[in-house]
């Protein structure tokens, strides 16, 4: 692979990886509004580690010379969220679409100043995923392959 | 290899010696000799089945940890097999070396089995995290899955 390509390779993953974060920034926003007591302060704390994340991504494109890909104005949940489970549930999915989303950037990108904090947010992403797991019921808790796209 | 040409011997043919030296040494990083580095996974592969006797070690000496623990142990053999696999699909004459021949030791649990888990966790994951960055892009995504996993039960186990 020439310089040039990997480096279209990590563009490309790290803005796979910003949409799935604004998309899980919407899902929380739309969360939010069904979610109290301990689980609506963990979805506060989780969208303010997506934010973060969010942040980083867009600061290294930059750094890379690329314009970010924008948020969509909405997006399709794959079941309709109407209260505090099904809210709950859009999270689950929303944290396991970001996992696979870092761990596809993590084998794209062979840039090991890209692949540090991609290893770092799929480790704790997996810790945001595995809470949201046991608020749905969905065993185990912390899959074996954080981010392998395969039904969980 | 001495800076100083051994006595008695014409300096030509030192450096004559010396410059076949050179591609001598560094055709072994390149040969499948007995000089070339093992596969880091064969270690992360023998520390998750080193996990799995630990955990249900743990299980044993605690059933009330049962339930906790035993996700952990079906993580790390799904771990040792899928590395495993991976270490043979670059080197095939493993295959029958991939299993271990002898049973180890039974591990130690000392007085905290929960804790001595958890240090386990954390030891694999950042194991697995050091291996992860320099590996090829088909085998980094198994290896940060690995860590991932690892170092999230350090987390939650308490």
């Amino acid at each position: 692979m020439s310089a040039d390509e990997a480096r279209r390779a990590t563009i490309d993953g790290l803005q796979d990886a910003l949409a799935t974060e604004h998309a899980a920034l919407w899902c929380y926003s739309l969360a939010a509004a069904f979610l109290t007591g301990p689980a609506a302060e963990q979805a506060n704390k989780d969208a303010r580690d997506h934010l973060r994340l969010r942040g980083a991504v867009e600061r290294t494109l930059s750094r890379l010379g690329a314009p970010a890909v924008s948020a969509q104005p909405a997006y399709a949940t794959p079941e309709p969220v109407v209260d505090a489970d099904s809210a709950a549930g859009l999270l689950r999915v929303a944290e396991t679409d970001a996992l696979a989303a870092w761990r596809s950037l993590l084998e794209r990108s062979t840039d090991p100043r890209v692949r540090r904090p991609a290893l770092e947010a799929l480790t704790d992403g997996t810790l945001r995923c595995a809470r949201w797991r046991v608020v749905t019921g969905t065993p185990p808790a912390i899959p074996p392959f954080p981010g392998r796209s395969e039904p969980t | 290899m001495s800076a100083t040409p051994p006595v008695g011997l014409p300096r030509r043919r030192v450096l004559v010696a010396a410059l076949l030296a050179v591609p001598a040494m560094t055709g072994c990083s390149f040969g499948s000799g007995a000089d070339e580095a093992p596969d880091p996974l064969i270690a992360l592969a023998d520390a998750a089945r080193a996990d799995v006797d630990l955990v249900r070690a743990a299980i044993t000496a605690d059933g009330g940890l049962a339930e906790k623990l035993q996700p952990l142990v079906d993580a790390r053999a799904a771990h040792a097999a899928a590395l495993d696999a991976e270490v043979v699909r670059l080197d095939p004459d493993r295959a029958d070396a991939a299993a271990p021949t002898t049973p180890a030791p039974p591990p130690s649990l000392g007085r905290d089995p929960l804790a001595r888990v958890r240090e386990a966790c954390e030891a694999s994951g950042a194991a697995a995290a050091a291996a992860a960055v320099d590996l090829p892009a088909e085998r980094i995504g198994l290896v940060a899955s690995v860590a991932a996993c690892c170092s999230t039960y350090a987390v939650v186990l308490v």
